[in-house]
């Protein structure tokens, strides 16, 4: 019996052992699978950019670009963020939304920017998207909704012009589950206080929207569901860190784009 | 890892063509039923249950058929449902994926080809005892009935 139990002991050791010792060869890269998967992501990224850029014209205003600008820039340097991973596109468009396409396409759409009451709270919808960029949300987001194979000949060019739309509708304009969302507000919060900017505001904006949940233009709160909840756990989360904020750009920048932003209406 | 012993009377040659069969059903099964890692199971399951009431020699190899599957069905199971989720879920291919599938290949080539000589022997009538699965079987399978 005991010789039993212990040469049993001794084949699961041998088991696990077998795995992890060949855990410790990387095989992603020996087999270049990283490397087929970024090239999948690139691709996706042009395709569906290619798609939002026919919707709408780009924000030409240099205002506009530089306070965007400013602002993701001082989020990327001061998180460790590669700056040239992040492409971010204004689209003149009155809906309130934001969102991320593969390979760092980030999407802002004006009217989030002239409805932002403070430079804080478009700076967390931003890191909030960027948080789905970083913790590789956005290719889960796609596989887990369309399946692996459709992604494969969207890449390949063998998918119709529909199922490419759908999938844009798809990344633009539905939540991505629960748990996502959570770990994407989690690690906004994260590159807030790591950035200096006060992520209270972000907390408050989230309140005020709760109740406008079913206003259509709020595209961003729509499918960004249960704010009254999310501004609850950010807000608890932010207690736990202590730190001095600042401003990114100065109120008379802030001001004079939101200026030109009404004037362009 | 294999050692062959002296069963405790010498079976007689319907009892070794029975017990042989035992391992070659699994043999048959892991052919036909690869992917899907319940099939080889279920037909050492069927064997074993309607030799249940058969001679020692016969019910003892097919315990020891049952054990070695019931191992590799818990490894391959995990497996399969790791494939599955990487396919059709967020799940990606990782270091440890790759790793664990290789291990799981290798445990099922040598239970393969053990299994192979051990039905071959036991055609024989040799009485082949596996390194645990043989004194795992020992303590479960006895011979009073
Ligand atoms: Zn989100």
């Amino acid at each position: 019996m005991k010789k039993a139990v212990f040469q049993g002991i001794l084949i699961v050791t041998l088991f696990f052992g077998t795995w992890y010792l060949l855990a410790q060869i990387k095989w992603v890269t020996i087999f270049n699978i990283q490397k087929k998967t970024e090239n999948t992501e690139q691709k996706l990224g042009e395709i569906f950019w290619d798609v939002f850029k026919k919707t709408g014209k780009e924000n030409t205003n240099k205002n506009v670009k530089n306070t965007i600008d400013s602002i993701v820039n001082h989020i990327c340097e001061t998180n460790g963020i590669n700056i040239a991973k992040i492409k971010i596109h204004v689209l003149e468009k009155d809906d309130i939304n934001a969102f991320a396409l593969p390979n760092g396409h980030l999407i802002v759409f004006t009217g989030l920017i002239s409805q932002s009451a403070n430079q804080e709270e478009l700076a967390g919808v931003i890191c909030h998207e960027l948080a789905h960029i970083e913790l590789n949300h956005v290719m889960k987001k796609l596989i887990q909704e369309i399946g692996f194979t459709v992604v494969g000949s969207i890449t390949s060019g063998s998918e119709g012009a529909t199922i490419i739309k759908e999938a844009t509708k798809l990344l633009s304009s539905s939540a991505y589950d629960r748990k996502l969302e959570k770990e994407a507000d989690i690690k906004a919060v994260d590159l807030m206080v790591e950035a200096n900017i006060n992520p209270k505001p972000f907390a408050d904006f989230l309140y005020k929207m709760s109740d406008k949940e079913t206003i259509k233009q709020f595209t961003w709160i729509s499918t960004h569901p249960d704010s009254k909840e999310r501004g609850n756990y950010i807000l608890s989360y932010c207690k736990t860190k202590s730190k001095q904020y600042r401003q990114v750009v100065t109120a008379e920048g802030w001001f004079k784009m939101q200026q030109e932003l009404k004037k362009s209406e | 890892m294999i050692q062959s012993n002296n069963f405790r009377y010498s079976p007689g040659e319907h009892e070794a063509e029975t017990a042989s069969s035992s391992y070659l059903m699994s043999l048959i099964a892991i052919i036909v039923g690869a992917p899907l890692p319940i099939l080889n199971l279920l037909a050492t399951i069927i064997f074993y249950l309607s030799n249940r009431k058969s001679t020692y020699f016969v019910r003892w190899h097919c315990t020891q058929a049952l054990l070695s599957q019931l191992s590799m069905l818990i490894i391959n199971s995990f497996g399969f449902w790791w494939t599955v989720s990487i396919v059709f879920t967020a799940e990606t291919i990782s270091n440890e994926y790759i790793a664990y599938m290789i291990s799981a290949i290798a445990f099922n080539i040598v239970e393969f080809i053990a299994t192979l000589y051990t039905a071959v022997q036991t055609r024989k009538g040799k009485h082949i005892e596996w390194w645990f699965y043989g004194g795992l079987t020992n303590i479960l399978c006895k011979e009073s009935r």
